[in-house]
């Protein structure tokens, strides 16, 4: 039992880092609500891991690579606004999802159960938020300056393009590990809330990004923790957590 | 011996299925300053981007060395008032050590510039966040910079201000300077060479030879004088 908490909290602590982390570059480029329809994006691979008993992420990060070539492949062709395409698919993944999801399953689905994960599945977790925050740090200066002006960082030899599919990769990585904390329907406020709310506190950059990979981490510290006091379901904690740290930030704002 | 830096020939280039540039030819020696003149929608911010490779093109755009180094102050540069970013920050996404921030600093006119490097790009007035941009532009030291309207939103003063910091950091370090503007002023006066452009080019040359009254009636379509 000692063991299962300690394989929790240390699984949250890194998933609610990275996510903050990847949550202060999202919301940077006006990306936040992609993190949320992501997340209902991967249910039917969720649906598939509930039912034959593997890891949820491990089910997610398939059909989120599908999802996300989908939308990338419509707006090709189409022209069509971005969110309107992530609206189409999201909105059609989730109505699969539901075709073949078994009832008593539902609930780990929308809201994630992390109280359950094993040995392995905190290891590869952990090593797999550390390559994503290690890369996302490596492109992190790189997007902002693509954000600022995209000319301007092709004439610095940034290739924009290359940064922008690897900055996808890593959001696909992310909302797989953190449909495990929060799940699918919760997923969003991991990447938004602890980085809006670090914004509030922050006055630099960095201050900025590592504030929102603080933030992320304590919140999913204190979710893991109301959960073994409460026995009420993580995810929903650490967001409600999440929600009141941004409510608090609101005193620090300086405009 | 000067030599030349840039050879542009026979350029064309297609924005959709609009000819945007036609069948344009001219050249750029090292130390020179090229000011680009046209009335909006004359192309010349597409040249400018050509230039460095974000266009496709017909013709020959040749620049000598082939990996010169290029900087490039965008027109579109904006920072949004909500990100934290300050001045130190968006140096360092070069890699550039303090001593050479403040100094670039100082070459756009920017007084007491260790007090500046804490404030945020989001809270700069357009003035300044415009110096800050010419000054990363300039902090690695590029051998061509290629300028797009960079006094557009600046007042009288504040124009006369960066472009004579511009000149003096240029006369200091050889630099050749592209300037796109679409009104005449201050720019022209240091010019060593003016191409005016209405997706054809209009003349070409120095300013005392083609800043003529019959010339600019050309571009703007009226009696102006300088």
């Amino acid at each position: 039992m000692a063991a299962q908490f300690l394989y929790s909290l240390i699984t949250g602590i890194f998933i609610g880092g990275v996510a903050g982390y990847l949550g202060s570059l999202m919301i940077t480029k006006r990306m936040a609500l992609v993190g949320d329809a992501l997340g209902h994006v991967a249910l039917p691979g969720v649906a598939l891991a509930l039912i034959y008993g593997f890891s949820v992420s491990l089910g997610a990060f398939p059909a989120l690579i599908l999802g996300i070539t989908l939308i990338w492949l419509f707006e090709m062709r189409t022209k069509l606004p971005m969110e309107a395409l992530t609206g189409i698919v999201f909105t059609a993944s989730v109505a699969i999802a539901f075709l073949f999801l078994p009832e008593e399953k539902v609930f780990t689905a929308l809201i994630g159960d992390i109280s359950q994960v094993g040995f392995w599945d905190t290891l590869v977790s952990v090593i797999l938020c550390i390559f994503a925050f290690l890369v996302l740090r490596k492109i992190f200066s790189k997007i902002i300056l693509a954000n600022l002006s995209e000319n301007l960082a092709k004439v610095e030899h940034i290739k924009v393009e290359r940064y922008n599919f690897i900055y996808l990769v890593c959001i696909a990585i992310v909302v797989a590990l953190g449909i495990k904390v929060t799940g699918s329907l919760l997923m969003g406020a991991l990447v938004i809330t602890p980085a809006a709310a670090a914004r509030n506190f922050s006055r630099s950059l960095s201050q900025y990004s590592y504030g929102a990979l603080l933030i992320g981490s304590l919140c999913c510290v204190l979710g893991i923790l109301a959960l073994e006091f409460f026995t009420l379901p993580a995810g929903p904690l650490t967001v409600l957590v999440a929600s009141l740290i941004f409510l608090i930030s609101l005193i620090f704002k300086k405009i | 011996m000067v030599e030349t830096i840039l050879k542009v020939e026979n350029l064309n280039v297609e924005l959709g299925r609009e000819k945007v540039i036609e069948d344009l030819s001219f050249d750029l020696a090292e130390k020179e300053i090229l000011v680009i003149l046209g009335p909006n929608g004359a192309g010349k911010s597409v040249l400018l981007r050509t230039l460095l490779g974000l266009h496709p093109f017909k013709g020959e755009i040749n620049w000598t060395p082939k990996n010169i180094h290029l900087g490039y102050v965008p027109d579109d540069f904006d920072a949004p008032p909500d990100l934290p970013l300050n001045v130190k920050e968006f140096f360092y996404f070069k890699r550039i050590n303090l001593p050479e921030i403040l100094s670039a600093l100082q070459w756009v006119g920017i007084k007491n510039p260790s007090k500046f490097l804490g404030k945020r790009l989001g809270t700069l007035s357009r003035g300044q966040l415009r110096r800050v941009v010419i000054a990363w532009v300039l902090v690695d030291r590029p051998k061509v910079i290629l300028l797009d309207e960079p006094m557009a939103g600046i007042d009288i003063h504040g124009r006369e201000s960066i472009y004579n910091s511009l000149v003096e950091t240029w006369q200091e370090q050889n630099q050749a300077i592209i300037l796109v503007s679409h009104e005449i002023g201050e720019v022209v006066k240091k010019a060593d060479k003016i191409l005016a452009l209405n997706k054809r080019k209009l003349f070409y040359g120095k300013p005392e030879e083609v800043i003529t009254s019959q010339n600019l009636a050309k571009i703007y379509g009226g009696a102006i004088s300088l």
